[in-house]
């Protein structure tokens, strides 16, 4: 860490770092929240304003940056990215539809563990991409509403990201950040999360579940749906799920191979590619990796670097120690306490704003209370309350997340709005609900 | 040799015209669309079949899905009305961005080039302003056999 009087000499008029780095990590912020310019942008201006002002140097700027959590997004979303030319989603997403005979609470049910199991392997964007579009279709062809079914599929996506390291962008952050693995975040946070799952199911069944119904006549064009015709390349099917089932693999076993995530991620997304591409001549290689970079969401890669050097400013100025103080002023030290207020003020504020940038000022600020707790590994609670507030949190809003909004958006453009304030009137005291739950299980568990 | 020889005149799209006149012309001319018109008469878009009926016909979300659509959906019930109620609608809400055009004494190729760069299969020719036809990948398939005929 810099001394701060070593920082205002580089800073320009002399200004202080504390300040600058503070109004800087507040204007970005606010305007991110603002959500009228372009995420990456305002996070990359932001970064930079913090080493051209002279908060940070290039080398501390780009020490900020978490390389692993990069690693492991990208090679993930490369690997996603070939899966689903498969088609392979969808024929699991139809084919469930079918297995419960197009009853429409069956359906709800199966979209519902389908899209929480994909959402704890793959990333939960990709996964209501997915099933937001089969959802509309099989709610339009059964004559009922598709808000109970997207409003399950929403909660299901959320709450099965929070099950494993790769399932929600800050489980990545924050297993990154602490040196966590694939099977710490299973053994931590995947038990809690069928329960949460099933009370969340149980309540949209009274609500909504136990009132659908469907004709046998609108159940059979269900019934007529061909599954395996959504699977358009049987060899890359075979290909995508060979090394999908190897990377799992390689992050259930990353601690005796001694690989990082990203190690692993980045590996699985090269052998994919190999495979996709061997018989392919040279000209088709090209064409079908320029596709496959193309879909990887760079807009979010790069909204990660800018957000990394902001808060690795304000980290480098002094700020989140200062805050970090505070915290545990206000929490008397008390580790029961702490954890519960960064569970539910993590909760609160990813139903307002996006989890991401929260999550990474988050983690530094954690990490500068080890002393005060009698170290870094007495903090587990407190990753651990992070994590489960950061990703349940998003359920709260329909803008609590990113999966939120896809859904929304497929909705409203099939002329079945989703709108803002009844959908919170449910989802946000339900969210409380899983929060209730999340902080039964971390004070029985851990304090 | 100019594009005059496969140039097909067509009519307009025009404010306050209705679905079934854009149809009636592209079937008549057996082209995919027609340039839009202000009351001025300037081009400013265009009306494709395609983009009607994706709009009137298709949600997206069948799009994504249509290898999987089965031989019995709900949106095939009740079509006499639907297509009545769709040919009586206003054309304004199928309105795209105009299409590349070029002019009458373009050569061939150049055409050939701006459908391939485009991804397109037809190409509207304005000179001076002045809209004269379309030319689609047919007629340039035209032009070459004619030049075959005379070997």
């Amino acid at each position: 860490m810099h001394d701060n009087s070593e920082l205002a000499a580089q800073l320009i008029f002399g200004w202080d770092p504390l300040w600058v780095s503070s109004i800087l990590f507040i204007a970005t912020y606010a305007v991110i929240v603002s959500e009228k310019i372009n995420r990456a942008i305002v996070s990359l201006l932001g970064a930079s304003l913090m080493i051209t002002l002279g908060v940070l140097n290039q080398k501390s700027a780009i020490s900020g940056i978490d390389f692993n959590t990069l690693g492991l997004l990208s090679g993930m979303m490369v690997i996603v990215a070939i899966t689903r030319r498969s088609g392979v989603f969808q024929f699991v997403a139809v084919w469930s539809a079918k297995k419960v005979q197009a009853r429409p609470w069956g359906i709800l049910l199966m979209l519902s563990l389908v899209t929480a199991l994909f959402s704890a392997l793959l990333d939960n964007v990709t996964t209501v991409l997915l099933i937001a579009p089969v959802t509309l279709l099989i709610s339009h062809e059964l004559k009922t509403s598709p808000y109970p079914f997207l409003f399950a599929e929403i909660f299901a996506s959320n709450i099965g990201g929070t099950a494993t390291l790769i399932g929600d962008p800050p489980n990545i952050m924050i297993g990154s950040a602490v040196n966590l693995s694939f099977n710490d975040f299973l053994l931590n946070l995947a038990p809690i999360v069928p329960l949460i799952l099933l009370i969340t199911l149980g309540i949209i069944y009274v609500i909504w579940g136990r009132h659908m119904k469907a004709s046998d006549e609108t159940r059979e064009r269900i019934m007529r749906f061909r599954e395996r015709e959504a699977i358009t390349d049987v060899t890359l099917l075979k290909q995508s799920l060979f090394v999908l089932t190897l990377v799992i693999a390689g992050f259930v076993m990353a601690h005796p191979l001694r690989l990082e995530p990203a190690t692993i991620a980045m590996f699985g997304a090269a052998l994919l590619l190999l495979l996709s591409n061997v018989k392919n001549k040279a000209s088709e290689q090209s064409e079908n990796v320029h596709q496959t970079f193309g879909e990887v969401e760079w807009v979010t890669i790069f909204f990660f670097v800018g957000l990394f050097i902001v808060v690795k400013g304000i980290e480098e100025a002094g700020v989140l120690k200062i805050l970090a103080d505070h915290v545990i002023d206000l929490t008397g030290g008390d580790i029961t306490v702490t954890a519960m207020a960064i569970l539910w003020v993590s909760a609160v504020a990813s139903a307002i704003v996006d989890n991401i940038p929260f999550v990474a000022t988050m983690i530094p600020l954690i990490k500068s209370m080890a002393p005060s707790f009698g170290g870094a590994e007495y903090l587990m609670p407190l990753w651990w309350s992070l994590a489960l507030g950061a990703c349940l949190g998003g359920n709260g809003s329909l803008i609590g997340a990113s999966a939120n909004l896809i859904v929304a958006g497929f909705a409203e453009r099939a002329g079945h709005r989703i709108h803002f304030l009844k959908f919170m009137a449910m989802a946000f005291p339900l969210m409380l609900l899983s929060i209730l739950i999340a902080s039964a299980y971390v004070y029985l568990r851990y304090l | 040799m100019n594009l005059d020889p496969i140039l097909i005149p067509t009519k307009v799209a025009k404010p306050g015209m209705i679905v079934s006149d854009v149809f009636a012309e592209c079937i008549r001319a057996n082209i995919p669309g027609i340039p839009f018109c202000d009351a001025q008469g300037t081009i400013c878009g265009r009306i494709t079949l395609k983009n009607i009926l994706k709009k009137a016909c298709l949600p997206e979300y069948m799009i994504e899905l249509a290898r999987i659509l089965g031989d019995q959906l709900s949106c095939m019930g009740d079509m006499e009305a639907k297509a009545k109620q769709l040919m009586n609608n206003p054309v304004d809400p199928y309105i795209l961005e105009p299409h590349i055009s070029l002019t009458s004494d373009s050569p061939a190729v150049k055409a050939l080039a701006l459908m391939e760069q485009n991804d397109t299969s037809y190409i509207f020719v304005v000179d001076e302003g002045r809209y004269k036809g379309v030319i689609t990948i047919q007629g340039l398939a035209r032009m070459i056999t004619q030049f075959d005929n005379q070997r």
